[in-house]
């Protein structure tokens, strides 16, 4: 604890030190932005954050500090309501992700959902891709659904909670292609990629960085990207659709939220700001080592999107027969 | 041959003076995660991590590796000379460290805790170095139906951890295991036991419950027995402080078995090293001579969960740097780190990196034996702790015990669950319930619980999955043996008896 405030302070001092102007509209920040994160420190979205705001400093994008509080517990609901007191604030933002999406929708204990706070920007789009073991009789995804046409409910997938994207392209495929597999849920995706790689199930969806060097090693095999289009990395893999199987194309996003009646200048004032950030050099740079695309949307934009996103969300879910609350 | 030239590559990378440098720091600042309760390796690392964007990557994963296994060493201190677990690993340390502190003898628990950390942790990097990428397939061989029947073993400890009751062993484990099924289920995503507190949905820290129940419970019940004799003795002169030669000789077999034990468990994915040191501590008592005394403060209940938690440090690096796959929270860490620093963990991290890895394994032999120095000539300093009036150490420890926790999770709800269980180990303690089986069903009831339904997911609900796989029968049998070795003892003390 004293150290991670030792810490903070120190990284703070470097900060103000380096801190340059931003152009004032109307709103302008006067004290230190938290930026609030669901995930413990070394989570997606906390490694995200800790990037945006290393960008800030040193582009010198906002004349105070940015500093990132994670907030974790009941993925994402602790984060979302102790961002829903906030009411107003103008220095408090926060990343959202999927989770902030559906966890509501699955959990009793959840107070407020995605469109009860401010959307302010999408900035990051993930594709993943589908992958088996090198050794797999499966050369493509329609090898794969052939065979568990011929013994449904024999095969497995292994992958994360019931709400992750996972388990939501399994059941798209699944309802698509009127086939069966099991969906084995493990809480760290080191257990799931040793699941896989064990030969214990037989497919698996994955982030393209997770697994590029299983790739590389040759003891992965990819059948098919999750992506509106292919990537520039996986030219010669085609997406779900080409392959075959016309799927809504289920996207992991990632953006900035604020609380609940942020005043519209400043929610004015950090679309612009995020903006800037995605145009920059680092920024770019940050999304091409991750293997992310730039998922940049308006708040305007936003605003729809979460809409018809929740929508598809809560069909899919209820189909998998999960418990919907709202 | 090949890994006697990429050791000395190593040696050559680990000992420049800043290599060196840096390493002494990860271990010092680990020591002093350690002693802190709550704070723990994962946290501090992801904290320091932007710290080494400018650095070499082979520089900032000597320092972070020394701050994990530098933890594990400085998690016995509080566990000893307050029952305070510092780290989670160290909550066994407690049952015979703590009391070997009341008998005098804390700093030679301190001894014992530092050197079977250091022979330990060094067997554990002897071993990564030597079968690293067999050892990682045999890691892949585990799936959930192995992992239950571990889990099954380490919750048949519960036997050996029993005090006189049965019984009363049975019921702590219980309640321990309804404990870790509260939170969000994995498979449903709905809540259980949550009683619509949002603050339940990922379950109750395990830190909490460790803390409260044996920090607090300590202090609630010693408060009551006012005349100030619960001052614990400390003896005189350096000599004294050390542990001494028949000490020594009784913990031969538990840094062997702490060793072994901590480096195999280390190796498997999320089983983890509070899985380790329980079971370690298990097998240690029911192979003793005197398994009654276990609890009482013998050194080799000090020296077999010691052991294992840091082998764990070196066979959880075997996943990791062979596979790329992280096996506890804080190799995940790692991994990300990696990532950030622009190499590519992964089954090819070793071929492409190899100044990393053998600078990576020589820089653990360094940091082991940089603990070892730091650790003893510590050992009067922390044993002054002790000649601490009551009325001192007991603000001192709740103290202690409140900021670890609030640290995890900068939550007041925790607090309120803290000052819960503190009561709750008070209560034990007065009716007489042990506190390790309550400990043991938490740390065990999630992991088994999801590996039971994993299991059964795969097979479609078929028992049989679990006996029909050679690895999980055997673990299945040896827990079968574990769960007869009291009666077996009942049996030959009535025979005795009946010969008589």
């Amino acid at each position: 604890m004293v150290k991670r405030i030792l810490i903070a302070g120190s990284v703070a001092a470097l900060v103000a030190a380096n801190a340059g102007e931003v152009a004032a509209q109307g709103f302008k920040p006067t004290r230190p932005i938290e930026f609030l994160v669901h995930t413990g420190p070394g989570g997606g979205n906390d490694l995200l954050a800790r990037a945006i705001s290393n960008i800030v400093e040193k582009e010198k994008l906002l004349p105070v500090r940015m500093q990132v509080t994670n907030k974790t517990g009941g993925g994402g609901i602790t984060a979302m309501s102790y961002l829903s007191e906030k009411k107003g604030e103008t220095h408090t933002i926060a990343l959202f992700a999927n989770t902030w999406v559906n966890g509501p929708l699955m959990s009793k204990e959840a107070k407020v959902t995605l469109k009860d706070l401010t959307p302010i920007v999408r900035l990051v789009t993930e594709p993943g891709v589908i992958v088996v073991k090198a050794d797999s009789p499966y050369k493509s995804l329609k090898d794969f659904i052939d065979d568990a046409k011929k013994q449904p409910g024999q095969l497995k997938q292994s992958g994360g909670s019931i709400g992750s994207r996972d388990n939501i392209v399994r059941q798209l495929l699944m309802k698509n292609t009127g086939t069966q597999w099991a969906y084995i849920s493990f809480p760290g995706g080191g257990e799931r990629r040793a699941a896989l790689l064990g030969g214990h199930v037989q497919i698996m969806v994955m982030d393209p960085q997770e697994a590029g060097e299983h790739l590389r090693n040759g003891s992965l095999r990819i059948l098919a990207q999750i992506a509106e289009k292919r990537m520039a990395s996986l030219p010669d893999v085609p997406t779900v659709p080409e392959a075959g199987f016309n799927i809504p194309n289920y996207l992991v996003i990632r953006g900035v939220v604020g609380p609940p009646d942020m005043p519209a200048e400043a929610v004015k004032f950090w679309e612009a700001f995020f903006a800037k950030v995605a145009k920059t050099a680092a920024w770019k740079k940050y999304l091409a080592d991750n293997l992310f695309e730039d998922g940049f949307q308006t708040t305007a934009e936003l605003v729809k999107f979460v809409d018809v996103f929740t929508e598809q969300a809560r069909t899919v879910l209820k189909d998998a027969g999960v418990k919907i609350y709202r | 041959m090949e890994i006697f030239s990429g050791l000395l590559q190593g040696f050559a990378v680990a000992l420049t003076p800043v290599n060196i440098m840096w390493c002494f720091i990860g271990c010092f600042l680990g020591t002093i995660v350690g002693i802190l309760p709550g704070l723990g390796p994962p946290a501090t690392i992801a904290m320091l991590l932007p710290l080494t964007f400018q650095m070499n990557p082979t520089s900032a994963v000597i320092m972070l590796a020394g701050i994990y296994y530098g933890a594990k060493y400085g998690g016995s201190t509080t566990s000893i000379l307050l029952n305070v677990p510092g780290e989670s690993a160290s909550v066994v340390t407690c049952l015979d460290g703590y009391q070997m502190a009341r008998n005098g003898r804390g700093g030679a628990a301190l001894g014992i805790a530092a050197i079977a950390s250091f022979i330990a942790g060094t067997f554990g990097v002897i071993m990564l170095m030597l079968v690293a990428p067999p050892l990682a397939k045999f890691a892949l061989a585990f799936s959930s139906p192995e992992y239950f029947a571990l889990m099954c073993m380490g919750l048949a400890m519960v036997v050996l951890l029993a005090g006189k009751s049965m019984v009363k062993a049975l019921l702590a484990m219980l309640v321990g295991l309804w404990i870790a099924g509260m939170g969000t289920d994995l498979f449903t995503a709905e809540s259980r036991f949550t009683f619509g507190q949002a603050e339940l949905l990922d379950g109750i820290d395990f830190v909490v419950v460790a803390i409260g129940v044996f920090a607090l419970g300590e202090v609630l019940g010693n408060m009551e027995t006012r005349e100030g004799v619960a001052m614990l003795p400390v003896p005189k002169g350096l000599r004294n402080l050390l542990p001494n030669v028949e000490e020594l000789k009784a913990c031969r077999f538990a840094f062997l078995n702490g060793s072994v034990v901590g480096f195999i468990i280390g190796i498997l994915p999320g089983a983890g090293s509070t899985v380790a040191s329980f079971i370690s501590y298990g097998i240690e008592k029911a192979v003793s001579k005197h398994p009654e005394k276990f609890g009482t403060g013998v050194p080799e209940g000090v020296a077999a969960p010691e052991g294992a938690n840091n082998a764990e440090t070196g066979g959880a690096m075997v996943p990791m740097l062979t596979l790329g796959i992280p096996g506890s929270g804080t190799t995940a860490i790692l991994l990300a780190a990696f990532i950030l620093w622009g190499l590519k963990p992964g089954p090819l991290m070793i071929q492409d990196n190899p100044e990393l890895f053998w600078g990576l394994v020589a820089s653990m032999y360094i940091g082991n034996v940089i603990l070892l120095i730091l650790n003893i000539p510590l050992i009067p300093l922390f044993a002054q702790i002790l000649k601490l009036s009551q009325y001192v150490l007991y603000p001192i420890i709740f103290g202690i015990s409140v900021v670890g926790v609030y640290s995890v999770s900068d939550s007041l709800f925790d607090l309120s669950l803290l000052t819960f269980f503190g009561l709750l180990g008070y209560c034990m303690r007065k009716l007489d319930y042990p506190q390790a089986p309550l400990i043991l069903g938490l740390v065990l009831g999630d992991a088994m619980e999801r590996a039971l339904r994993q299991s059964l997911m795969m097979s479609q609900g078929d028992l049989s999955i679990l006996v029909s796989r050679p690895l999980s029968a055997g673990m299945l049998v040896l827990t079968a043996l574990v769960l007869a070795v009291p009666m077996f003892r009942k049996a030959n003390a009535w025979r005795m008896k009946a010969i008589d």
